[in-house]
């Protein structure tokens, strides 16, 4: 074979490869009308749409060790409003819940952010904790003004438990990304075929992910003011 | 952009916040709103609470967008309650084999430390630990501690497997004939293990052998990452190879005092042993980059031929082996920075990793080669939006002085169609493909070398549990490798851009990101046989 017909063939393979792999779907992101669904209510007050939904599974064992850890629980809750059929949001509404367990006080210290304002508050138990922070009561999404009268929406969410931040993320990169030894000298690429321990340790983005969609909703219509 | 979709109220005055995270994680692959995540909101600028902010248009989104971000740390911030302690003492459970001063290495509070569970140093702290790869699982937590207003941090961990295989790598090196015939083929073998986390003591234990045909590579090394708790790292190693290499172009005509080596014809055949060991010092700078600084010392033996000569460009002369026969020392001081951006080590998808060295081989500390060698790497990854990742690669370096041949640049390093030197022995005794039909065939050690190349990658899985990720990579690639003789004077029979020594490059091959390291099945081995096979390159 003549070099430059061996280039030719390296050519056709590499495209086949990668017109095989353009039919993969594996790890495409789901499409948020396919989350599991679960009932929430929404209503119009004073023309502002609102979501009340619970979440409390979000809080699961390991999350109810670390809630008592003494150590910030954060509980964050977003919930993007989809048009039905839709795939690109209208609104979003937030929540987020930072809680502390008082050792000496023994009860839990909460900080809630949320449209509305920012507060302070203290549960003396877990259902407390749970109340406040793994439900969201009417949660204020968006103007109804702003939603079509001739449209159905639904509200998809997505609850994290201690989400990373990016400034946090490149703190830890330091010690999580650069494992001993990997600077050592490595085999190359052009081995038939070679191994490189690396004991990489995997941040997820979050302790705990919940993420769910509710049932599909006409807007609530507007209030009217006699 | 999704900041123009978004309506938020703000109509209580307050702020609708994208929770902690949202405005930066970047890895929002496995987000089901990924895309929303990574385009848009990732890019949103961050707004600060405002209480008093009027309430949001009514208007539709496209025309009157209203996007209020928090970021995680302004979410976090300004507490109205803070719960401090008085930090009594540190508990560590789990350890089995690993002793508790390692552990508390990394923990940067001491007994009397006022603690405010809000600082990021304790959620750092988790992440130090399970970074020394000692450890599956580390998990920080407070009790009360003996009188009131004290508390203990409590750090449970679960120790994990420490002796692991840090590399190996399997190749096929290949020989022909003057006229292209090929010859057996031959399997090497590349395989480093260490410990690391040496009887508890946080230091890791490495030892490497290369083996191939009539060669032996060994190599013990000693590294403590963490020097006295530091972000010091010092490491030491010994070497042993017994080598051989091989030289000359086309006829090569040699006499040697090695019997054996009479049969081979087509390359005059350099045995030598290398002996001896390396001292290095390794400091962050930043968090991304490092410093190192290292001290070679070897003693070198060479058996090279008496007198060997070869055609270069179909003319008659000798070859210049680069080494001293006999017995010598090298002892060589060298200096590298390391500037490392990137998301992963092993599948990178954004980021930088550049790197500077400079040694220089010292003839007052008794080295019988003096020398100065200078490369620049550089390379960055880019992922494209729909999800497959380009990387661009280049490198460039130089030696000056009477270096010996093992510290030039080996023409194998730069082609992806010829095998990788392997604990520095280089199996292969064929020259490289020249697709460009250039003066590259007369090349196999250079004093100039480059490189530039660009690498796709196709993510084929992405899973969570022993396999992360599975990518198909295809690179594409040109490089030089030339000696000073061939700026100078080049050989003949070359004309025009073919008295350049450049040449192709090319690979495509699996790598698979798993909890134990990364793989790398790469066809550039057999694809690189396929012209030696055929025996119609030279």
């Amino acid at each position: 074979m003549s070099p430059r017909r061996g280039a030719a063939s390296f050519a056709v393979t590499f495209a086949l490869a990668l017109g095989a792999s353009s039919a993969r779907a594996d790890d495409e992101p789901k499409s948020p009308a396919s989350l599991p669904q679960r009932s929430g209510t929404v209503v119009n007050e004073d023309g502002e749409v609102r979501l009340t939904v619970a979440f409390r599974d979000v809080v699961d064992a390991e999350v109810t060790k670390k809630l008592t850890s003494g150590l910030p629980t954060v509980i964050a809750l977003r919930a993007y409003v989809f048009p039905d059929g839709g795939t690109e949001p209208v609104a979003l509404g937030a929540k987020s819940c930072r809680i502390v367990y008082d050792l000496w006080d023994e009860v839990f210290r909460i900080q809630l952010t949320q449209p509305g304002g920012t507060k302070s508050t203290v549960a003396v138990n877990l259902e407390g904790v749970l109340r406040q922070c793994a439900e969201a009561r009417r949660l204020s999404l968006v103007e109804r003004s702003v939603l079509a009268d001739d449209r159905r929406y639904f509200v998809a969410a997505l609850v994290e438990v201690n989400p990373i931040s990016a400034e946090m993320l490149e703190r830890i990169k330091r010690w999580v990304t650069r494992p001993n030894a990997s600077t050592a000298i490595g085999p190359g690429d052009s081995l038939f075929g070679s191994f490189v321990g690396l004991f990489v340790t995997k941040v997820p983005d979050a302790d705990r992910k919940v993420s769910f969609r509710t049932q599909a909703f006409a807007p609530p219509a507007p209030e009217k003011k006699e | 952009m999704l900041a123009k979709r978004l309506v938020v109220s703000a109509r209580f005055g307050l702020v609708a916040a994208l929770v902690a995270g949202w405005g930066g994680v970047a890895r929002a692959d496995d987000d089901p709103y990924a895309e929303f995540l990574r385009d848009e909101a990732a890019h949103t600028p961050a707004a600060p609470p405002t209480p008093e902010a009027p309430p949001a248009s009514p208007a539709p989104p496209a025309e009157a967008p209203r996007p209020i971000v928090v970021t995680a740390g302004e979410i976090g911030a300004g507490l109205p309650v803070r719960v401090r302690y008085t930090l009594e003492g540190i508990e560590v459970r789990g350890n089995l084999r690993t002793a508790d001063r390692v552990v508390l290495r990394y923990v940067p509070f001491r007994a009397g430390d006022v603690l405010d569970v809000d600082d990021t140093e304790i959620e750092l702290t988790r992440y130090r630990l399970l970074g020394t790869g000692f450890f599956s699982a580390a998990e920080l937590s407070l009790r009360r501690g003996s009188k009131r207003g004290n508390a203990v941090l409590v750090i449970d961990v679960v120790e994990r497997n420490t002796l692991v295989v840090r590399s190996l790598s399997l190749g096929i090196a290949a020989d022909e004939d003057a006229d292209g015939t090929a010859r057996p083929l031959s399997p090497f073998v590349g395989v480093d293990v260490a410990e690391t986390n040496l009887l508890g003591a946080g230091v890791t234990l490495g030892a490497g052998i290369g083996l191939a045909t009539d060669q032996l590579a060994l190599r013990l090394s000693f590294s403590d990452p963490a020097l006295m708790g530091t972000s010091n790292a010092i490491g030491a190693s010994l070497v042993y190879a017994k080598a051989q290499d091989y030289f000359g172009t086309a006829a090569v005509s040699f006499e040697s005092p090695l019997l054996d080596q009479r049969e081979v014809t087509d390359y005059a055949v350099v045995a030598y042993k290398r002996i001896g060991g390396t001292l290095s010092f390794g400091r962050d700078l930043s968090v991304v980059t490092q410093l190192r600084l290292g001290y070679d010392l070897e003693r070198v033996e060479a058996t090279v031929p008496t007198v060997a000569s070869h055609l270069r460009g179909g003319v008659r002369e000798p070859i210049d082996f680069d080494i001293l026969g006999g017995k010598s020392v090298l002892s060589e001081l060298s200096a590298g920075l390391t500037y490392d951006s990137r998301d992963s080590p092993s599948l990178p998808t954004r980021g930088t990793l550049a790197s500077a060295t400079l040694g220089a081989g010292l003839g007052p500390v008794g080295s019988a080669y003096r020398y100065q060698r200078l490369t620049a790497a550089y390379e960055r990854w880019w992922r494209l939006p729909w999800s497959h990742v380009v990387r661009l690669d280049a490198f460039a370096g130089a030696v000056t002085g009477d270096a010996p041949f093992f510290k030039k640049f080996y023409v194998g390093d730069f082609t992806d169609l010829l095998p990788d030197r392997v604990l520095e022995l280089a199996p292969d005794r064929r020259q490289p493909p020249n697709f460009f039909e250039t003066s590259i065939a007369e090349v196999r050690y250079g004093d100039y070398a480059a490189r530039l190349a660009g690498e796709y990658r196709v993510p084929l899985y992405a899973g969570h549990e022993s396999v992360y990720a599975i990518d198909l990579f295809g690179s594409l690639g040109l490089y030089a490798v030339a000696t000073r003789r061939e700026l100078k004077d080049p050989p003949r029979g070359y004309e025009g851009y073919e008295r350049i020594p450049f040449d192709l490059t090319y690979n495509l091959g699996l790598r698979i990101d798993t909890n134990v390291g990364l793989a790398t099945f790469a066809f550039s081995n057999f694809l690189g046989l396929l012209p030696a096979r055929g025996g119609d390159r030279k």
